[in-house]
């Protein structure tokens, strides 16, 4: 019984430490930006490569506000991709459950889908959306919200 | 497994993770708080409370599913969840008076009656609350923290809505968006469950410093609940 109470506390422990620092933003934003990655989504679209791919994502309207509707246009080069794309939005360091937006063919490698980004009251900023190519991999957009 | 029935599954497991991985964090002290002032009735306190928040999300997320539409029921809904973090907020900090045993002052004979009917209410009401024993407060509780924003619970809003709006009929909507909402709550129990038990483990160790602990984060809690309104 004292065995099964001690292991109780060193996992309850590491489950405190791990909400705190969620709480206090220490994983926030790990592995997330690099110095070709800091192109700003509120200010106009962005462009990344996957391998021989061009992915460009543009959010209107801007500034890009959370708890408002907002279009995702996806423009790709060198891929065939199918009649529909899904992106996913997401808060490094915070899980905020599954945000699909799907976005449907609007013209020649041209992509569109209405999604809303909710309001997290840590206050937290960044978020990221992550467009899924099949049979390439993924291209991942972190970008600044407004609460 | 058909795409409906997987929602549903998907509904749970955002509820699980989330659970573990941002309720703990947001509301874990809190529930940490109260499972230790509780006493001897905490599973109970708990599963009440839990009811509480389960009936808020499943009636929000049959509104939502019911109008298909996230955002029009969120801005509606704006100034009541306001009320609802005012209210627990200041509900923390009284039941945190109450376990640290500054309440003396809400209990001094013959104070209320010099006051008037309202002042009088105000300070019963804050006595109640602060009488931390009682079992009764913890399905209110519940209802009422089901409304405080959260942006886990918003995630599976947007979800309720785009099932709502995918319905074939309206009441298929509110049930669809009603049962999404039930599951994502139940969904998000075992986590805080878990840290109310590992809070009664250690406070039968500890019960003296961490009661008053838990008295003290109650209403600091309860101080960043309101803060949140500013």
């Amino acid at each position: 019984m004292r065995m099964f109470i001690k292991i109780i506390y060193r996992y309850g422990i590491c489950i405190l430490v791990t909400a705190l620092m969620c709480c206090l933003g220490l994983t926030h934003g790990i592995g997330i930006l690099s110095a070709e990655e800091k192109c700003d989504l509120s200010k106009g679209a962005c462009m990344k490569t996957v391998g021989d791919s061009e992915v460009t994502l543009d959010i209107s309207p801007k500034p890009v506000k959370a708890m408002e509707s907002l279009i995702f246009s996806v423009h790709v080069k060198g891929v065939n991709t199918g009649d529909n794309l899904v992106l996913e939005l997401a808060m490094p360091g915070m899980y905020m459950g599954d945000n699909h937006v799907l976005l449907k063919k609007a013209g020649e490698s041209r992509y569109s889908g209405e999604g809303v980004i909710p309001r997290c009251h840590s206050g937290k900023t960044l978020w990221s959306a992550t467009v899924d190519l099949p049979g390439k991999g993924q291209v991942e957009f972190p970008f600044d919200v407004l609460y | 497994m058909s795409s409906i029935d997987s929602v549903y599954v998907l509904m749970f497991m955002t509820g699980l993770m989330g659970g573990f991985g941002h309720c703990i964090g947001m509301c874990g002290p809190a529930v940490a708080a109260y499972s230790i002032s509780v006493g001897e009735r905490r599973t109970i306190a708990y599963i009440l409370y839990s009811l509480g928040r389960i009936t808020t999300y499943s009636i929000l997320g049959g509104i939502i599913g019911l109008t298909g539409s996230f955002l029009g029921i969120t801005k509606s809904i704006e100034k009541l969840q306001s009320a609802a973090i005012a209210l627990i907020g200041s509900t923390m900090i009284f039941m945190g008076i109450g376990i640290l045993g500054w309440r003396a002052y809400f209990s001094r004979p013959g104070k209320a009656a010099s006051k008037s009917y309202l002042t009088s209410l105000i300070i019963k009401s804050m006595r109640t609350i602060s009488e931390t024993g009682g079992l009764g407060v913890y399905f209110p509780m519940g209802l009422v923290l089901g409304f405080i924003p959260c942006g886990l619970l918003y995630t599976s809003l947007i979800a309720a809505a785009g099932a709502g709006a995918a319905a074939g009929s309206r009441v298929e909507g509110l049930l669809r968006g009603a049962a999404m909402l039930m599951l994502f709550g139940l969904g998000t129990t075992p986590a805080l469950f878990l840290v109310g038990r590992l809070s009664s483990i250690m406070s039968v160790k500890f019960r003296g410093r961490l009661y008053r602990l838990a008295g003290g984060l109650m209403i600091i809690t309860g101080a960043i609940y309101i803060s949140r309104l500013f």
